[in-house]
């Protein structure tokens, strides 16, 4: 559905976003991941036909965005990181004036602008936007993303400002939308946010694509076979004898260790302890978060 | 679809204009103005007919008839003075409503954060400052409609009822008027492009009708033109004193007397030579002036109103005529508006979105 072919953007002779090639299929949920500067947005800004790229193409539903932006602009929602509105104006006013442009009848306007309101939480508000919170701002955003019916959504940093009600909100409203096969695009720096909501992750770094596929694949990728196995027992323990450990960290009594092992090795200690009779009071395997899976990638691709 | 996103985006502009308590209060003056200008123009006008009708009668009664042709050949008074008197508020009311309508129409979009959304919707980019400026038109076009009629209405309420010349000229007027705000707005409008907040836009917008309505002018005056340009010959035989009448800001009145240094005669070569010198500076003058005039929308304003609100009579040029003596103003007037929305529209084409 997204499609970018060698996409590259070059301010002042520096690449913010260098050869890019990434695909995302119809129905995903997609997390664009990576620091500041690393070209998030401005990769999105070439989706949604804002800017132009200095060499190579995008496209979505198979239309190039350069080409026929009028079209692709049809067929996306877009919510911008500094998401913006007409102060002097009601959230529904807003949203009415965007959903003018994409032809809706008033009737078909009002009760697209009225359901959309009630999605985000926004329903009976009836001030201006001028004095909505930064929170609030954020949910209109989002419901003026969705105002056209978007085949594709496109978010830039949608929970930045959000409180966890939000958020949860967010949530279920970004799952109903793939449920009904809609794609995604969320771009964040909020790494816990696109792991529960992302079916799949692309990881830029300085404008390119270090790393992309599903959060388990990544994962795996990440730690390079890499186990980490923390013990903690009543009594001092033995050694551990096995070719699969790579290192053993003990604490000076020996009650505790942090063992890194090529492979999962947590039943053979169990087993180790038992048959010692030593008391095993806790024995955990530490799988990558999202934030070690980043910075893995980021280490490597900055490296 | 593509002419449906300019429509909105121009009726949400106007919209904008109309609600705007600054479009209220300016609108408010002006319309004040203009009727506060009429009233004034309109009693003296009443005053003036009724003293002309006095000589006329005067005029009637009299045997001598080199002076009662003299008196019969006075100009009658027309109400056009009134609109002159009004031109002249509006010139300054008017450049500031324009400003005031234009320096943020881009900037506060920029601000409120509110172009990336704007620009992200099925919509060219051109359109988006096209809508704008329609926008801005019309809403300039309903305002001085507006005055147009309380001036006619406040004419109506002094029972005098303008001839079709005079209704031609009020036009006339109408339109430089028009012409005059617009170009104002188109001015704030560019420095809206240009500008990274409204702050700057409005003291850049304010810097360049300084420059066009107040720096340039200077130029034809006597005093800024001798300095730049030299003085005028002095005529042979005569010695000239100039001593200071007034002075203000950038301007010093000085007058001029030819005194004769001594009685011999003159030489007829340098009296031709000086009169030839004479036409050349003189000619180089009103170049000058014209230019200055031209580069200058409140000059041309000036000049317009000025041709448009003389005294109706039998000796007064006809519309036609009156439009071809004011067809380089008007072309003038006319030209740098599409200039400063030319280059808006061009560096708004080229803004950079991040």
């Amino acid at each position: 559905m997204i499609l970018c072919d060698r996409l590259t953007k070059v301010y002042n002779g520096i690449p913010a976003v260098d050869d890019l090639c990434l695909e995302i299929p119809a129905g995903e949920v997609f997390g664009l991941l990576g620091p500041n500067g690393a070209g998030k947005s401005t990769t999105i800004l070439m989706l949604v036909g804002l800017i132009r790229p200095t060499s190579g193409a995008c496209s979505i539903g198979g239309i190039e965005v350069a080409a026929h932006p009028i079209e692709v602009k049809r067929k996306i929602g877009y919510m911008p990181e500094d998401v913006g509105f007409y102060a002097d104006r009601t959230a529904a006013e807003n949203l009415d004036y965007a959903a003018r442009f994409y032809g809706l009848s008033e009737a078909e306007r009002k009760r697209r602008v009225g359901d959309l309101l009630a999605l985000v939480g926004l329903d009976g508000v009836g001030t201006t936007v001028g004095g909505y919170s930064k929170g609030m701002r954020q949910r209109l955003g989002l419901a003026r993303a969705l105002v056209n019916d978007p085949e594709v959504v496109i978010l830039d940093e949608p929970t930045a400002n959000l409180d966890p009600r939000g958020v949860l909100d967010y949530r279920r409203i970004v799952r109903d939308l793939a449920g009904r096969g809609t794609t995604v695009l969320v771009s964040s720096h909020i790494l816990s946010e696109v792991s529960k909501v992302c079916t799949s992750v692309g990881i830029l770094a300085r404008g390119r694509l270090i790393a992309s596929g599903d959060r388990e694949v990544l994962s795996r990728a990440a730690m390079q076979d890499r186990v980490t196995i923390d013990v903690e027992t009543g009594t001092p323990m033995p050694r551990f004898a096995s070719p699969e450990i790579l290192s053993a960290e003990f604490s000076q009594d020996a009650c505790s260790a942090r063992i890194v092992a090529e492979s999962d090795i947590s039943t053979l200690i169990a087993k180790t302890l038992y048959a010692e009779g030593i008391l095993l009071r806790r024995l955990a395997v530490e799988k990558p978060d999202m934030e070690d899976i980043l910075l893995s990638y980021y280490t490597e691709g900055t490296a | 679809m593509t002419r449906t996103a300019l429509r909105i985006i121009a009726g949400k502009e106007f919209s904008d204009h109309l609600r705007s308590r600054r479009f209220h209060l300016l609108f408010a003056i002006l319309a004040v103005v203009a009727a506060v200008g009429m009233i004034t123009g309109a009693v003296q006008y009443t005053r003036d007919l009724s003293d002309y009708n006095a000589v006329q009668m005067i005029a009637e009664g009299e045997d001598d008839p080199t002076l009662a042709g003299n008196l019969a050949g006075l100009m009658r008074p027309s109400i056009l003075s009134a609109y002159s008197q009004m031109g002249m508020l509006m010139a300054g009311i008017g450049v500031v409503l324009g400003i005031a309508m234009g320096f943020d129409l881009v900037t506060r979009e920029k601000e409120s954060k509110s172009l990336k959304s704007l620009l992200a919707y099925p919509v060219f980019r051109d359109e988006v400052i096209n809508g704008k400026a329609l926008g801005g038109v019309g809403a300039i076009a309903l305002a001085m409609g507006a005055v147009l009629v309380v001036s006619v209405a406040v004419m109506a309420l002094f029972g005098i009822v303008p001839d079709l010349g005079e209704f031609v000229r009020i036009l006339v007027f109408g339109t430089a008027s028009f012409l005059l705000v617009f170009t104002f707005f188109a001015l704030a409008l560019l420095m809206s492009t240009v500008s990274k907040d409204s702050g700057n836009a409005l003291l850049y917008s304010l810097i360049v009708m300084i420059v066009l309505s107040s720096f340039v002018p200077i130029f034809a005056y006597t005093p800024v033109y001798s300095a730049v340009f030299g003085d005028p010959p002095a005529q042979p035989g005569t010695a000239t004193y100039s001593y200071q009448q007034g002075s203000s800001a950038y301007m010093v009145t000085t007058t001029k007397v030819g005194v004769r240094a001594s009685g011999d005669a003159i030489d007829p070569e340098a009296l031709a030579e000086y009169e030839r010198a004479s036409r050349e500076y003189t000619n180089q003058r009103r170049t000058i002036t014209d230019i200055v005039t031209l580069v200058s929308p409140t000059g041309n304003y000036q000049t317009i109103l000025g041709a448009a609100s003389q005294p109706a009579g039998d000796n007064t040029p006809g519309l036609g005529s009156l439009l071809g003596a004011l067809a380089y103003n008007l072309i003038a007037l006319l030209a740098m508006p599409a200039a400063f929305f030319g280059l808006a529209w061009v560096r708004f084409m080229r803004e950079d979105i991040r």
